[in-house]
């Protein structure tokens, strides 16, 4: 039941163990449960415990409880400068300037995720051309950014 | 806080609160920031904060949060509880459910479990609680509704009383033994608040708590109707710096 999300995960270059039996899937989404909450969830709740992603047209778009996870997990990920973090919860891509530091892979087709200079998760992308070479232009396609939050509610 | 005043927000202290700031100054929405996308705070009203902080001991227990959405309150109980235990978060309307569900995304809330179901019909799902939030659909009041006196008629407010009464009288059905009730509207008019807590009190075996809160001692004459004297236990919070809001503890009545 859980290979879209450790497929989806595995882009990032890493793994995240998630126990299956603690899994729910609710028309097409994944929510993690713990015991005091697997114990109250019934066959028709909407929402619960810690959303993980939806699986829509065989493909796996995922929650920012997941990134958070992948995060901890030393996923593929690249850090923004503030201005570049501002413009990449505006729903922009991330130019090669506004990046400061990149850790694991930085090959085109890539996942990363986007942390700001916290090192907390603004969303995730795809990596356009490979980064190890010149800084300057366009260089990871915005998949899922914070500012999601508002967008959603409109 | 620092962070934020480093962002150009700047916050005074709510006195009647530990963990609530009002905004003073802000050179953006506080609602659009990184900080708030990330769940690092959320915004409420100062008074609607109050009721979350009025449950003795909070962490570890099954909690129902009765008419949850758009879910300001699910969050700060799921923040005193440190994610521990289980919320059930019920509301009636699914649109605001969607917002409620945002709301523990955006704030890592993991303890929780949403329904799309009428507070009255909660006995279906099975389950004896420990904590029951009842912050309940009203009538509002004019400090947050400038066309209050237009809007709402005494039907309204009687329509109001009445639902409040029926979900009471349904949740108390479900309250676990030593459990607790906190009831609470924003609205100012006696008929949804002392005088629905002098009916449960008559009606439903419930014992009102004392409780030291920001708020004066609520009415025992009012409408031409002298309540039972415990009534004053609850909280009537006049509008000033926050909005008209009216808190009370219920537990059930201890027998001699």
């Amino acid at each position: 039941m859980i290979k879209p999300i450790d497929d989806f995960v595995s882009r990032f270059g890493t793994k995240i163990g998630l126990d299956e039996t603690f899994i729910v899937k609710r028309q097409g989404r994944y929510f993690l449960l713990d015991e005091n909450v697997k114990r109250l969830a019934s066959k028709d709740f909407c929402y619960a415990g810690v959303y993980l992603g939806e699986a829509k047209d065989g493909e796996f778009f995922p929650g920012f409880n997941l990134l958070n996870m992948i995060a901890q997990k030393n996923g593929n990920r690249i850090n923004l400068e503030k201005k570049a973090e501002w413009l990449f919860i505006c729903g922009r891509d991330v130019f090669g300037e506004g990046i400061t530091t990149m850790i694991g892979s930085t090959k085109k087709g890539d996942y990363v995720l986007v942390l700001n200079s916290y090192g907390e998760c603004l969303g995730f992308g795809k990596i356009l051309r490979n980064l190890d070479g010149k800084r300057k232009g366009v260089a990871v396609e915005n998949i899922l950014d914070v500012g999601d939050f508002l967008r959603r509610e409109r | 806080m620092q962070r934020l005043h480093s962002i150009g927000i700047e916050l005074e202290r709510v006195s009647f609160l530990d963990h609530g700031y009002w905004v003073c100054e802000s050179k953006f929405s506080v609602g659009a920031s990184s900080e708030y996308l990330l769940g690092l705070y959320s915004i409420q009203e100062a008074a609607a904060q109050i009721p979350v902080t009025l449950f003795t001991e909070s962490e570890n227990k099954t909690v129902l949060d009765a008419c949850a959405a758009p879910g300001g309150k699910t969050v700060q109980l799921a923040d005193s509880m440190h994610n521990t235990g289980a919320i059930v978060a019920l509301d009636v309307n699914k649109q605001r459910l969607t917002a409620l569900a945002n709301q523990l995304e955006r704030c890592h809330v993991k303890n929780t479990v949403v329904y799309l179901l009428d507070a009255r019909d909660v006995s279906q799902l099975k389950v004896r609680f420990d904590r029951i939030l009842l912050d309940l659909p009203c009538s509002g009041n004019f400090a947050t509704d400038r066309n209050w006196f237009n809007r709402r008629t005494m039907e309204d407010v009687e329509r109001n009383a009445s639902l409040q009464r029926e979900i009471l009288a349904q949740t108390v059905k479900v309250l676990g033994d030593d459990g607790e009730i906190v009831y609470s509207t924003c609205s100012l008019e006696p008929e949804e608040d002392e005088l629905n807590i002098d009916w449960a009190i008559k009606n439903l075996g419930l014992q009102v708590d004392e409780i030291n809160c920001h708020g004066q001692r609520a009415l025992t004459n009012v409408l031409g109707k002298s309540l039972d004297g415990s009534v004053a236990r609850c909280r009537r919070i006049w509008p000033g710096r926050t909005q008209g809001f009216f808190v009370c503890k219920l537990k059930r009545r201890e027998t001699a």
